[in-house]
């Protein structure tokens, strides 16, 4: 059974944040508001709760934090439901699930605007695009009868579309490939792409809104080069602490001298492998190469720091406290985790001379 | 399960291996299992992920209630599968004689807007390493909710994603989220497996993000 309770003005129901959620609450009379921060515009809005409308429903139903604060304005009755309570209600009354579905579903469209409006900038395929690469991707891996509907389909909807000729030539493929090998059989089949220069040439051409031609870049993955590959590679082994292996797949990438992003990179890493493997005096070698070669590396605070570790592992105290402070002198951003790091380990060295 | 025989003229079969709808076809009806399971999956970078099995008696294709927006996933069916396909012209009169439906309709859309409301706290900020770290956040977050009550190791945290997906989440391209990430390891705030990756200290990601959101 809901439980009636009394809330004086000025009380709070519930707080933003609350993790605990598990009520919901209807206003039977005096008067609640709730506020809140706009996520898209941060500022606080402020709605009325009406006499005899529900609140706290979604974060109860979907068990996440209080989004809200239920501030009381005026001495408030309020009857309180826990959630199987709440079901029981509303299953005897479908249209206040109805209407609730209605509020809800315009609340969800609005959110999925502002995420979309964003992800423009960034990532987002035309809806377009996308269903002729998803047909791609199944052609390619052979997969006919999904390729013939998504290919049908973008017929369907795209029939003077940019992409319809070949649209049309991968659902033929499709088709007779089926017939010919059956579902995941047969040979690679030869896919058709977009006509080259159709799509940056003329955007807006096509008979459906066009994107910009760079929606049509391959997938960042394939683009990452060899080395890049082999260097998270070996980032990882070093990641799972097998630093004799990282040091070797390092070394490799270094010697081989393709990529001079990754091998700067890769060079800094070595050292830190021949660090971690205890070997300091090459570490150090290694480092002080480094410093001299690459006196502008992105990662000079770094390399300075593994100096400082690799003296203060040695005992050379002085000389490590030196590096560090030569981090704390360069680095402005207090919070960047080198500035931090030297900082901690400079007052740990000091500690243990003076304690 | 609510008696749903009256409801017969909405019902489609599908074989095995058929699709129901495709990632990026305009949608505008959504779907009750009634047998057999539904496979949702998406293609990112060049695999195909399943995201979720489905079952009688859930729910698929509910975004469709928001007008013209394309699918966000395929639909496929696993074995012969029975649903009901309902749109918005016809779905009250479903709703009205089975408030059961209604009501996981209406928890799905509860969990829908607080994925929406993430992801944009994602999106906006501007730090692309906050919003890799954000992504684990949002992740953890989700995983509690799932194991609510279970012991947690400490502020060690392990999540079965691929760069890929941390990409599609962060609205970044997969190349610069494997930079990021490669850095972290670097900073040893992470552990990178081909399958998986382990936030060492999620409250340090945490603080991290904090720092980086405009107040």
């Amino acid at each position: 059974m809901p439980k009636a309770a009394n809330y004086r003005a000025n009380s709070v129901i519930y707080f933003q944040g609350d993790v605990i959620s598990d009520k919901i609450y209807i206003l039977q009379s005096g008067q609640v508001v709730v506020n809140y921060t706009d996520i898209e515009t941060g500022k606080d809005l402020r709605e009325v709760i009406q006499t005899g409308e529900f609140f706290g429903v979604k974060s109860a139903l979907g068990k996440y934090p209080r989004e809200e604060n239920a501030v009381v304005v005026s001495d408030a009755q309020v009857l309180i439901f826990t959630v199987p309570e709440f079901e029981q209600f509303v299953s005897a009354n479908t249209r206040i699930i109805l209407k609730m579905l209605r509020v809800f579903s315009n609340q969800l469209r609005r959110i999925h605007k502002q995420v979309e409006n964003l992800m423009e900038k960034s990532e987002a395929l035309s809806p377009e695009i996308g269903l002729f690469r998803t047909g791609e991707y199944y052609l390619k891996n052979r997969m006919y009868s999904q390729a013939k509907y998504v290919f049908s389909r973008y017929l369907t909807y795209y029939p003077a579309g940019k992409l319809a000729d070949a649209a049309s030539k991968n659902l033929e493929t499709s088709e007779s490939c089926m017939v010919k090998f059956g579902d995941g059989k047969g040979p690679s089949p030869s896919v058709a792409g977009p006509p080259a220069g159709t799509l940056s040439a003329h955007p807006g051409a096509g008979a459906a809104p066009a994107k910009p031609a760079d929606t049509l870049r391959p997938q960042a993955g394939q683009a990452l080069s060899d080395t890049a590959k082999e260097y998270y590679n070996a980032v990882s082994l070093f990641s799972q602490e097998k630093y004799k292996e990282a040091l070797g797949e390092f070394k490799r990438i270094v010697e081989a001298n393709q990529d001079p992003e990754y091998v700067v990179k890769a060079a800094f890493d070595m050292g830190r492998s021949v660090f971690m493997l205890g070997q300091f005096d090459a570490a150090i070698a290694h480092f002080t190469r480094m410093v001299q070669t690459y006196p502008k590396h992105p990662d000079l605070a770094d390399i300075l720091y593994y100096l400082g570790q690799s003296y203060a592992k040695k005992g050379d105290v002085e000389r490590a406290k030196g590096f560090f402070r030569k981090i704390l002198t360069m680095e402005k951003d207090e919070d960047n985790s080198t500035f931090l790091r030297a900082k901690k380990a400079l007052r740990g060295l000091e500690e243990a001379q003076n304690g | 399960m609510a008696d749903l025989s009256a409801f017969t003229r909405f019902a489609r079969t599908y074989q095995a291996g058929e699709i129901i709808f495709s990632e990026y076809e305009p949608g505008d009806s959504f779907y009750l299992i009634q047998s057999g399971k539904v496979r949702i999956a998406k293609i990112v970078g060049d695999i195909e992920k399943t995201i979720d099995v489905l079952q009688p008696p859930e729910i698929f294709g509910e975004m469709a209630i928001l007008e013209g927006t394309p699918r966000s996933a395929t639909a496929v069916a696993v074995d012969t599968v029975r649903v009901l396909e309902f749109n918005r012209a016809n779905f009250e009169v479903l709703m009205m004689g089975n408030p059961q439906i209604a009501l996981r309709l209406l928890k799905l859309f509860t969990k829908r807007i607080y994925d929406q409301k993430r992801r944009f706290m994602i999106l906006t900020l501007e730090d692309p390493q906050a919003r890799v770290a954000d992504v684990f956040l949002m992740l953890d977050e989700t995983q509690a909710a799932a194991t609510a009550g279970a012991e947690q190791d400490g502020e060690k945290r392990e999540f079965k994603v691929t760069i890929e997906d941390v990409a599609h989440w962060g609205g970044m391209g997969a190349s610069e989220v494997q930079t990021i990430l490669g850095h972290f390891a670097n900073q040893r705030r992470v552990e990178l497996y081909p399958d998986r990756v382990v936030v060492r200290n999620i409250s340090d990601f945490s603080r991290f993000v904090n720092s980086r959101r405009k107040k």
